[in-house]
């Protein structure tokens, strides 16, 4: 087997792997903050809809662009629950309760996301 | 196309049938109706493919079994049949099962991955499993790059490392099945 596979490879591979792990760090580092504080963002195509305290219950209709989108807070806990995209991707990803964690519906392009209230949650800067 | 245009001067001078032209619209001919072949191989493969829920974790997890086929264009053929293969196959199953959004989705990442393949391939330092595996990341990459783009945010690229490592996983499959095959497989086609 080892014929078959040449040095470049494995330095390939060996980049790519620390590229990996690189970029899965600070989803580790921000576990920290206290989940009370959090709010829960909701994107649409990248502007903000609307942002909503993570420990109060509520049920938000995302209707933007005819897209529909319902997203549920309770207990701590968030779950799109109904959405008018194809796959239903979305509501297969389940509930969320952490900072740094998101849902996304990718054809109606809405992001429900968790942050954290502590201010410093910089991890990608877009733009 | 007479034998004078010819540097080699094959076949005889009224342009027989078994001169070098001929045996050259013979040769596209055949890479042509492979180049078809294929295509529809690497359609059913996506197809397969689509009924095995491999990504319900998370989106964009898959084998990509049809980017074997386009591996084997890139080897056997080459760049423009093995571009032309992945687009017909990205194209048609996006309007057959996936919609417009999965098939954007599919060519931002089928394409990047095939580029990359291709100028990996062209550095001869690699083998078919280093290309194949760089391929399968750059897949996903692409896929990543649509879906920032998309919701404005690169913060999609947090889904970077699983998808990184899936894409690792499933290239070196993909390239050590090619390179079986291609054994296995005739000479230039």
């Amino acid at each position: 087997m080892l014929k078959i596979i040449r040095k470049a490879d494995i330095v390939l591979f060996v980049l790519l792997l620390l590229l990996g792990v690189g970029l899965a760090v600070p989803s580790f580092i921000k576990g920290t903050s206290a989940p009370e504080n959090a709010t829960v963002e909701i994107t649409v195509a990248g502007e903000l809809y609307g942002s909503y305290p993570l420990n109060k219950d509520a049920e938000i209709n995302v209707s933007d662009k005819g897209h529909l989108n319902k997203v549920i807070i309770k207990d701590g806990q968030v779950q799109m629950i109904e959405a008018s995209c194809h796959n239903q991707l979305c509501i297969k990803q389940g509930t969320i309760g952490m900072p740094n964690q998101q849902i996304i519906c990718l054809p109606n392009r809405v992001v429900v996301r968790i942050v954290s209230d502590k201010g410093g949650d910089v991890d990608v800067i877009s733009g | 196309m007479s034998s004078q245009d010819n540097p080699r001067g094959a076949g005889t001078a009224a342009g027989s049938s078994t001169g070098t032209a001929a045996r050259r619209a013979d040769k596209h001919t055949r890479r042509i109706a492979t180049a078809a072949i294929l295509a529809t191989l690497a359609l059913m493969f996506s197809y397969v493919e689509a009924m095995i829920p491999l990504s319900v974790t998370m989106p964009g997890v898959k084998l990509g079994v049809a980017n074997l086929v386009v591996l084997i264009a890139l080897y056997k053929l080459d760049f423009r049949y093995a571009f032309a293969i992945n687009l017909v196959r990205i194209v048609i199953s996006g309007l057959l099962f996936s919609g417009v959004f999965g098939m954007v989705y599919s060519l931002a990442g089928g394409m990047l991955s095939l580029l990359v393949m291709w100028i990996l391939k062209k550095t001869d330092l690699f083998s078919v499993v280093g290309v194949s595996m760089a391929g399968g990341v750059f897949h996903n990459i692409g896929q990543l790059l649509i879906a920032s783009f998309l919701v404005s945010d690169l913060r999609m690229f947090l889904y970077l490392p699983v998808l990184m490592f899936s894409g690792l996983a499933s290239g070196i499959i993909i390239g050590f099945i090619c390179y079986f095959v291609l054994q296995k497989t005739p000479k230039p086609i």
